[in-house]
């Protein structure tokens, strides 16, 4: 029979989500895929449309400046969910929860007592001069001592199979709101499918929220706020979303005043002491009298009041050292040294280049790597050998000699792919995974799913919202 | 609730109220436009609404929908339909943990709808009323939506607030630039199309037919607009509810002050004990003077209590 299913291309020496090498469909997909062969493609159309336009009315998206004319878009999103096996989810969650904790004493160990440089693990100088190491941090007793309150790690799949870690997000990473929309239309598209499906619900992450942001200061009712740069920031939304959901109030930082080292928001009803600070913009913004002096977004003498341990900034101050991409190397050797643990989840093998050795590898295979700057982030400033021009790879290389330790290297990978409607056909584009870790005094949390980041342009890897990327919902299934 | 959001929740709600006037003083002048036959009526609307000053010849019924399609959709000029609602909404957009969903909702479904490219190209080729009734049925719902979802706390006041000081601000408007330099011995005032048209332009048409039957003449219509009590659109009602909102923020946010509450409550019972008598005695532009005053007073309390402090 002629359907979207059999017509299904699958790319070369790639895994893809739903269907086995030979063509058939892996087992936790079979419901969907009969769904898929008896459904007329328009229908699916139709879905495609109902989702767009439900993002627009609830005004899930970010506005495009052009001509100062501002236009609405909405970050793309395929009606095909990206399904999980339970048993494979655990691994996932306790890969995590390892990582997390491992960097958390790391961040912790390079911010104190240094024991990891002193044992010489980790060179002194790549935390030295790193620039998101912050010196203010140096002796500060962060509550609870967690630094890493809100995380996501960006996933992939290998052709093996086998999930790698790509990249840990410690600094505020966003998409989380999207998760939960993705949930709220995937429900409505699959009215019979998915309660079938026994898919584990994502939807209390608010309150889990809220629930270890609380556990954070010994007061009855704190006051904890969402701290915005504001309604211009493409991922407002997710601000809003946040604080509407979880019943807190949304400020910026024009609202926060500061008083004999207290944060104070400026209410209706006079000034009212705020707890509890998760902040949604970078360190740089934070505190002109600390970092970037031009900055309007966050409040002056925040970090004063942070030291004096009057209010809590989540995530702290300075975790931006920890997930990077030269540090990324020293991961596996990071959990070793903390945990005394086997990691759980495997790194992408990868290449320093401010080794020589390492470095002329890499030119000499640049065909098959993927090179990096180690402070970049969305996808711009790398390298794909692959597809890069002879010109491309020689400005690269200067780049490269000029200063070497900026940058890594890592095989070109490929991505699993996972199917997605698009023109009228059932066909496959890479995919990643970012699940959300939440960390608090009563231990981490990790929200069963995550964020399916789908690259929509035919054979791309690049999933980053900023060049094109869309995404999916993730159902992780109960195991029977 | 944060100052800044307070303040927002105003805007929203005056914009809301700004977009609802404007609609209807389009309709009904477009309206007597068809009975009389006076196109300039447009040139004192576009002078007060849009701050257009060049007034030009606009003799033709076409004149009259490309002006309503420049006040209507003009993206250039800030006090069009258009930028109005697109300001509600980014308003909106920026208290949205404050007010329901459904409120939310309503107010993002009119911006979609006023800023899909296609309105403004079949605008050409729809009735001008019909056209302007389906945007009005965006304000009804907005009304409504607000009425039956909205939670009764402070943002439900300062929504109230801005509503009603730009619904005051409107109905002094409409009283000094369309009642005030009424000739008695004018020729118009012998159509009886001109009163209609007039009424309806601020909602009062049937409340008035009521009250004074079909005699009509200018101190009822001031009467009306002025002091009536029953009339939503009346500058003592709003007064009232002014009062009512301002009356509720001070319990709920515990403030000692005062002088805000003294103010509205002075206006409140200087309009209760008026007259039509005692309007004329003092003069209407007099009257209108002082109650702008009073206003001004007023909003600047406001923003000195719940908007701008500073510490």
């Amino acid at each position: 029979m002629d359907s979207i299913v059999n017509n299904y291309r699958q790319y070369h020496n790639t895994w893809d989500e739903m269907f086995t090498e030979e063509g058939s469909i892996r087992e936790l997909y079979t419901e969907f895929g009969s769904y898929l062969e008896s459904v007329p493609v328009e229908n699916l159309n139709k879905m495609q449309e109902f989702s767009k336009q439900f993002f627009m009315n609830q005004g899930v998206t970010f506005t495009v400046y052009n001509n100062k004319k501002g236009v609405e878009r909405i970050f793309p999103f395929d009606i095909i969910p990206r399904i999980i096996k339970e048993k494979e989810w655990k691994i996932i969650q306790s890969g995590i929860k390892q990582r997390i904790k491992a960097l958390n004493f790391f961040l912790k160990d390079i911010y104190h007592e240094q024991f990891i440089i002193k044992d010489g693990l980790i060179p002194a100088n790549l935390i030295a001069s790193h620039p998101n190491y912050i010196r203010e941090m140096r002796n500060v007793n962060v509550p609870k001592n967690i630094y890493t309150h809100i995380s996501g790690v960006d996933l992939i799949r290998d052709k093996d199979g086998e999930f790698y870690v790509l990249e840990d997000n410690l600094r505020t990473p966003s998409g989380v709101s999207y998760m939960l929309e993705n949930r709220e239309i995937t429900r409505r598209l699959y009215p019979k499918l998915m309660p079938k499906k026994k898919v584990l619900p994502i939807d209390n992450y608010p309150q889990l929220l809220y629930d270890q942001l609380k556990t954070l200061v010994s007061i009855d009712n704190p006051e904890i706020v969402l701290l915005t740069p504001g309604l211009y920031n493409s991922a407002y939304y997710e601000h809003s979303t946040l604080a509407r959901l979880m019943g807190v109030e949304l400020v910026e930082g024009s609202d926060l005043v500061l008083k004999n080292h207290n944060v104070f928001m400026k209410t209706a009803g006079g000034l009212k002491k705020v707890d509890v600070i998760y902040r949604r913009i970078d360190d740089d913004y934070l505190d002109p009298l600390s970092f970037n002096t031009d900055s309007v977004l966050g409040l002056a003498g925040i970090m004063e009041a942070y030291r004096q341990g009057n209010v809590v900034i989540v995530n702290a101050p300075g975790t931006g050292v920890a997930d990077d991409k030269a540090v990324y190397t020293y991961i596996p050797a990071i959990i070793r040294y903390y945990l005394n643990e086997e990691p759980i989840l495997k790194n992408i093998k990868t290449f320093q280049l401010s080794n020589t050795d390492e470095k002329n590898y890499v030119i000499e295979n640049i065909d098959q790597m993927v090179v990096k700057k180690t402070d970049g982030s969305g996808g711009y400033g790398m390298l794909m050998g692959k597809s890069a021009s002879k010109r491309e790879i020689k400005d690269y290389i200067r780049k490269i000699d000029l200063k070497p330790e900026n940058f890594i290297a890592q095989p070109t990978l490929s991505l699993s792919t996972s199917p997605c409607i698009i023109n009228n056909e059932l066909t496959p584009r890479c995919v990643d995974l970012r699940p959300f870790a939440v960390f608090g005094a009563n231990g981490i949390s990790v929200c069963p799913g995550g964020l399916s980041r789908v690259a929509l342009k035919k054979g791309s890897l690049v999933v980053n919202s900023s060049q094109g990327g869309g995404s999916k919902d993730t159902w992780v299934i109960k195991d029977d | 609730m944060l100052s800044r959001v307070a303040n927002n929740l105003f805007w929203m709600d005056r914009y809301m109220e700004r977009s609802y006037g404007l609609l209807n003083l389009i309709k009904t002048n477009y309206n007597s436009t068809l009975d009389s036959g006076d196109y300039s009526s447009w040139n004192n609307i576009q002078k007060t609404y849009m701050g257009i000053y060049k007034s030009k010849p606009n003799d033709e019924y076409l004149d009259t929908i490309s002006i309503i399609n420049t006040m209507l959709f003009d993206s250039e000029n800030p006090n069009t339909m258009s930028n109005i609602v697109i300001r509600a909404r980014e308003n909106a957009r920026s208290v949205q943990e404050h007010i329901s969903r459904e409120l939310w909702l309503s107010v993002n479904k009119y911006y979609l709808h006023i800023s899909n490219e296609n309105l403004s190209i079949n605008f050409r080729n729809s009735d001008p009323i019909e056209f302007v009734n389906e945007m009005l049925q965006f304000n009804h719902i907005y009304y409504s939506v607000a009425d039956i979802t909205q939670e009764r706390g402070n943002a439900y006041c300062f929504m109230n607030l801005g509503k009603y000081l730009e619904r005051v601000v409107q109905s002094i408007e409409f009283l000094s630039l369309r009642i005030i330099n009424l000739n008695d011995k004018d020729q118009k005032l012998s159509e009886s199309f001109f009163w209609k048209n007039l009424l309806i332009s601020i909602g009062g048409y049937q409340l008035y037919v009521k009250t004074y039957k079909s005699i009509f003449n200018v101190e009822n219509i001031i009467e009306m607009i002025a002091i009536n009590e029953n009339f939503p659109r009346s500058i003592r009602y709003s007064i009232i509810k002014l009062y009512t909102h301002i009356e509720r923020l001070n319990n709920y946010n515990k403030l000692n002050d005062r002088q805000l509450l003294f103010h509205v409550g002075k206006l409140k019972n200087s309009l209760q004990y008026s007259t039509i008598g005692s309007i004329k005695k003092i003069g209407l532009q007099k009257f209108l003077d002082e109650i702008k005053h009073d206003l001004n007073n007023i909003s600047l309390h406001i923003n000195k209590i719940y908007f701008s402090q500073s510490y």
